[in-house]
């Protein structure tokens, strides 16, 4: 069972690394190759995460006793989701991969960048340890680099080299304050170890301190508003795979830090800055619908929906509440799916489109692409939170949960704040169906419908990959309870450190 | 097959995990699933489905009502468990199966299979029959969902999966601007209305610390008391949602637009689902409502306004099917006013029991609408006008539907509209205020739906509409002449109307017989099942309000007052009779022609609400996404220069690095050996 630990992170770790290296010699890797070792190494790695959440394994010991650092792999109800989720999406990256292949490098270097993405990610959820997660954490991001700088978008060279540019400035700006969190927070209670770091909470003024340090760091990555000007420029250009990718593994590895390096061994400090970081959130709720409502570019849209869809995720957070914090994993793991089913969907018209301008006039998709339309109808349907699909139970129990702020929170505002959400969650139907009906529903005028055109249609990878998504989003919509059982017990024992 | 051992005989107390109220619920959600699953293109296989599934959704329903009926019903099933968020909340997330809602439940999976059936004739030729049959398959389970629920959570879940059907029913012809943009309307002014439903649950739930409706009844009675000011917030927050989806002032507006989408599914969204949907809600949490004094008068105001003014503006309407529609909000705003008089510590019988009877009426006005439709090509009054003096096999439903809407005895919608006038009245003498607003708005109302209801028998059954025979026979003609390009070209152009705006134009044509020499044309009628199921609908119209008899509904109907009955039925008839005598003489037997044409041409236009619409919410809220996009611009120049400041930086770095050494380097070089000579000199 150990070795799952080791093989779920370090599969596709050391794939990639073979593949970005092969590419070196002189008679570089073959797609077919590529393709196949990446498969086999992203279902060995959704294997081991399979097996992990079955059986809970643990792997505990010492690693760089200098720094209190220790090899330590285990999981919990709050990492098990985001621990399968991840290993799930990087099977379907892969599949949507070769479905999709963007010129810009030789497809080992692309293959072996998302792989290094994915084990990264996974690694992150699985290790228990302050600076071995900010490693993991950093290991995706020289790779995500390259995947947007060298794969992004063909057409406007300039724009990709200052979208990569702004990602990886951005978020190292990030890492770097996380960093100093992370440090400060770990000589200051002598262990990195992030259970024994929650039991053992600092002086008040002192976590205030570093909450503040860590919370900016990781709002970067999540992103909360005014800290998000990375994410639409970086969704807009990436490829879809790299979008996919970005949106399910990225940006939850922020709110899973916040989650474990801030939350738990920092109470007292959350308390405090909660109304402001929620504030920031629900600003971006509101702030993110809007501008989708006036947005041409359909990728750059979706990428603005994951900036609201965020906003609900660090409302229930920062709510202090078992409810809030239930809505927040719900959301995360619903945000995830969701967003790369339409990231899958949206690359996928860019590319048929040989664009995404919202403005062009086009055939009805649902006339067109009777399969791809489905697909783009349920996840715009869930982003907009439709009950029965994955979007809706994250919203509404992040409205409950921060209705009755835990702590010493302000009841007032916090009711304000999930007021002002619930109007985001309008805005959200609103450019949903702004969306649907015009590229869904077409801008025809009389006439009867016309016939499908099948070759248009998503076929093979493409169709697996979205129908996986689609079928993924109706489950959790419709047996919520499947998650949140999951998350209940970790939540449960959390609420019980924090409430202390 | 459930054992006999299992079958409680007596009862007909079921011990299954799954439950007759189960069925009623996941049947019609099957439908949807199975057609868009199993069948590919044939759109018969689709109608095998839902037409048994919609058989065996009412079947459940049927059983439901026995074991109702004989006790054995269980009274909280549980459904996919209790979701744990923490202590502070219990989500149980269970039925509730009662009396009232059982009724409720069979009349909506009646109306349900006879709308399945009767679009299959309806839309035989549309391409899309496929989702509109999973469409109504998935609408139903939703009010079925919010029928039975027992639980808030569980009564927002069916409540926006309606809003969304709602959504894709509207935009079925989406070919057609007007229907999108009638979707998109529908959707969003109904989503805006439940924007404040999720904050008035969450305080009835999070007082309650559980979301159960029976907990949450219990607990606000004992505590309304202490925290009358929440309770009263939080139902008028649900009134908020409650008028959005039942389309009651300010709302009001997206509902006649939504008679865009085909006619079966306006039967759907106005007899039976959505729109109804307001009253079961607030009739589940009636015993809150006689707690709060505030939220009651709110209501009376709200269901009386939407009440006069959607039967005015339906008496001015130019499309007969817009009448209809106004009807409807007319007629929803009777119920909520029957659950706004109810006497303290009485469950919704009333509200409850017009709901019914307006589901059997107005399911039945809307398919024989859309009927007509197809044989005279059009709603509109110029169509219309003389329908029924031709097609006899209609004219006996239209009647009886017609009857009942106006409320004449004995049929169903007399007799559950006089107990809310009745109990209003009572409640009025007892100096109760907002029975006293109901009562005057409720006479305004039995004297307009008359008016209204005459007017539109009176278009149908005109004889003398000379100008309907040159259009029908222009028309038959281009049959005969079909070769002459120009003519057919004309007769398939779209049709506009008097103000030269294309109508809906998708229906099926009735199907064109050249040889119309040889004898009169053989008229388009629906299936055997559609018409038996009409049939059904009509007889139901006529002898449901002996329903009010049974034990099923507890309303007080031996104490009714003979003279207010005989007052209303005198002023029904001499309001006809104004009606018939404003027709004499016009073109097409409208007596709203007597009326400005100002005034019914702004009324078509429900007195331009949709431009206030337009100019007080949409308009401020992209005038304002656009400023946002702009301070998004300057943010994001602000960070791009974050790149551009480091590539600067990292440039006049690279230009200073010459790789020679200069003179600068020289100089701190002699400084060094400088300082050090210094150093060791003074040392």
């Amino acid at each position: 069972m150990v070795a799952a630990l080791l093989a779920a992170p370090l599969a596709p770790i050391v794939a990639g690394l073979a593949l970005v290296a092969g590419d070196r010699v002189p008679r570089a890797v073959s797609r077919h190759t590529a393709y196949a070792v990446s498969l086999a190494a992203t279902l060995i790695s959704l294997l081991a995460a399979a097996l992990i959440a079955y059986d809970r394994p643990s792997l505990n010991r010492p690693w760089v006793p200098e720094v209190g650092m220790r090899l330590h792999l285990a999981v919990d109800g709050i990492s098990v989701p985001l621990l399968l989720m991840t290993a799930a999406v990087g099977v379907l990256v892969v599949i949507h991969a070769r479905h999709e292949q963007p010129g810009g490098g030789t497809p080992g270097t692309f293959f072996g960048c998302l792989l290094l993405v994915i084990g990264g990610g996974i690694a992150t959820f699985l290790v228990q340890d302050a600076i071995s997660f900010f490693l993991a954490f950093e290991v995706v991001l020289v790779p995500m680099w390259v995947l947007i700088n060298r794969f992004g978008d063909p057409k406007d060279a300039s724009e990709r080299a200052r979208a990569a540019a702004t990602f990886v400035l951005y978020t190292v700006l990030g890492s770097t304050l996380m960093l100093v969190g992370i440090l400060t927070m770990v000589f200051a209670s002598g262990t990195a170890d992030l259970a024994t770091l929650a039991r053992h909470p600092l002086p008040a003024g002192q976590q205030t301190v570093v909450a503040a340090i860590l919370l900016i760091g990781l709002a970067i990555k999540v992103p909360i508003w005014p800290l998000h000007s990375w994410l639409p420029r970086a969704h807009t250009i990436a490829p879809t795979a790299g979008s996919m990718l970005l949106a399910a593994v990225l940006l939850k590895m922020g709110t899973y830090g916040i989650v474990r390096l801030v939350i738990a061994p920092l109470p007292a400090g959350v308390e405090r800055l909660a109304p402001y970081v929620a504030t920031c959130a629900v600003i971006g709720i509101v702030w993110g619908g809007l501008v989708c409502l006036v947005e041409r570019s359909l990728k750059r849209l979706i990428a603005w929906s994951s900036v609201a869809h965020m906003g609900f995720v660090v409302l229930g957070l920062m709510s202090g509440t078992a409810i809030g914090l239930q809505a927040a994993l719900f959301a995360n793991i619903a945000h995830g799916v969701v967003s790369a089913l339409l990231f899958a969907v949206v690359g996928g018209l860019k590319h048929r489109w040989g664009g995404d301008d919202l403005s062009v006039a086009r055939r009805a998709l649902r006339d067109v692409s009777p399969r791809l339309s489905l697909a783009l109808v349920i996840g715009l349907a869930a982003s907009l939170g439709l009950p029965g699909l994955a979007g809706f139970w994250g919203e509404v129990l992040a409205i409950f949960g921060a209705w009755n702020p835990g702590g010493d929170r302000s009841t007032g505002w916090f009711r304000l704040l999930a007021a002002v959400a619930a109007v985001g969650a309008v805005l959200a139907a609103a450019y949903a169906l702004r969306v649907l009906r015009i590229v869904w529903m077409g801008d025809a005028d009389g006439g009867r419908p016309l016939p499908p055109s099948p070759e248009s249609d998503a076929r093979g990878g493409e169709l697996v990959v979205v129908t996986v998504l689609g079928a993924a989003t109706v489950v959790l919509g419709v047996l919520p309870i499947i998650l949140l059982n999951t998350t209940s017990g970790a939540v449960d024992h959390l609420m019980a450190v924090v409430g202390r | 097959m459930p054992s006999a051992s299992r079958l409680d005989t007596q009862s007909l107390a079921l011990d299954l995990v799954l439950q007759p109220s189960h069925l009623v619920v996941l049947l019609p959600a099957a439908v949807s699933v199975l057609i868009l699953v199993l069948t590919r293109r044939s759109a018969r296989g689709a109608f095998v489905i839902a037409a048994i599934g919609g058989l065996l959704g009412l079947l459940a329903a049927a059983a439901l009502l026995a074991q109702q009926a004989r006790g054995g019903a269980v009274a909280d099933p549980r459904t996919i468990g209790e979701l744990k968020v923490g202590p502070a909340l219990a989500v149980p997330l269970r039925l509730q199966v009662d009396r009232l809602m059982v009724l409720v439940a069979v009349a909506v999976a009646l109306v349900s299979l006879v709308v399945q059936v009767f679009a299959r004739w309806y839309l035989y030729s549309d391409p899309r029959y496929r989702q509109f049959a999973a469409t109504v398959g998935l609408f139903t389970a939703a009010m079925q969902l919010v029928v039975l629920s027992g639980d808030v959570l569980l009564i927002l879940v069916g409540w926006e999966l309606m809003g969304w059907c709602s959504y894709l029913l509207i935009g079925h012809e989406s070919e057609r601007a007007k229907a999108r943009r009638a979707s998109y309307k529908a959707f969003l002014v109904t989503r805006i209305a439940d924007a404040p439903f999720a904050i008035g649950l969450a305080v009835l739930a999070l007082g309650a610390r559980s979301t159960s409706i029976p907990q949450i009844v219990q607990h606000w009675q004992s505590a309304a008391a202490d925290h009358g000011t929440a309770l009263t917030a939080a139902l008028l927050c649900v009134i908020c949602a409650v008028a959005g989806k039942s389309a009651q002032v300010p709302f009001q507006d997206w509902l006649p637009d939504a008679m865009e989408g085909p006619t079966p599914a306006s039967a759907l969204i106005h007899a039976a689902t959505m729109v109804a949907a307001g009253t079961v809600v607030l009739a589940k949490l009636v015993a809150l409502l006689e707690l709060s004094g505030t939220a009651r008068v709110v209501l009376t105001i709200v269901a009386s306004v939407s009440m006069v003014g959607a039967a005015v503006l339906a008496f001015c309407q130019h499309d007969l099917k817009r009448l209809l529609a106004w009807s409807t909000v007319s007629q929803v705003g009777l119920m909520l006013l029957g659950l706004a008089v109810l006497p303290v510590r009485e469950p919704a019988d009333l509200g409850i029991s017009h709901l019914l009877s307006h589901a059997m009426f107005k399911a039945l006005l809307f398919l024989l609408i859309g009927w007509l439709s197809v044989l005279v090509g059009g709603t509109i009054v110029e169509r219309q006008s003389g329908a029924l003096s031709k097609h006899l096999a209609v004219r006996w439903l239209v009647g009886i539907g017609l009857l009942a809407l106006a409320g004449v005895p004995p049929l169903v919608g007399f007799v559950s509209k006089d107990l809310i006038v009745d109990e209003a009245a009572r409640r009025g003498v007892d100096g109760d205020v907002s029975a006293r607003i109901a009562f005057v708005a409720l006479v305004c109302v039995v004297a307009l739906t008359a008016a209204y209801t005459t007017r539109m028998w009176l278009i149908l059954v005109h004889r003398t509409g000379r100008q309907r025979v040159v259009v029908r026979e222009a028309v038959e003609d281009s049959y005969d002449i079909r070769d002459v390009g120009i003519v057919e070209m004309l007769a398939g152009s779209p049709q506009v109307d008097v103000h030269g705006r294309p109508l809906r134009r998708d229906e099926p044509m009735p199907p064109v017989v050249d040889d119309d020499d040889d004898g009169p044309l053989p008229e388009p009628q629906p299936g055997a099942g559609a018409r038996t199921g009409l049939q059904l609908l009509a007889i139901l119209s006529i002898v449901g309000g002996a329903l009010i008899f049974s034990p099923m509904l507890e309303v007080d109907w031996e104490n009714a007052n003979l003279w207010l009955i005989g007052a209303s039925l005198v002023l029904m008839a001499a309001v006809a009779l104004l009606v018939r005598l404003m027709s004499i003489g016009t073109v097409y037997g409208d007596a709203a022609a007597r009326l400005p044409l100002p005034l019914r041409s702004s009324a078509s236009r429900g007195f331009d609400v949709d431009a206030g619409y337009v100019g007080l919410v949409a308009r401020p809220v992209v005038a304002l996404a656009r400023g946002v996009a702009r301070l998004e611009g300057g943010l994001d120049r602000g960070v791009q220069a974050l790149p551009a400041l480091v590539t600067r930086v990292a440039g006049a770095g690279f230009r200073l690095h010459t790789r020679r050494p200069t003179s600068g380097l020289v100089a701190v070089a002699l400084g060094v050996v400088l300082v050090g000579l210094m150093g060791v000199i003074w040392w």
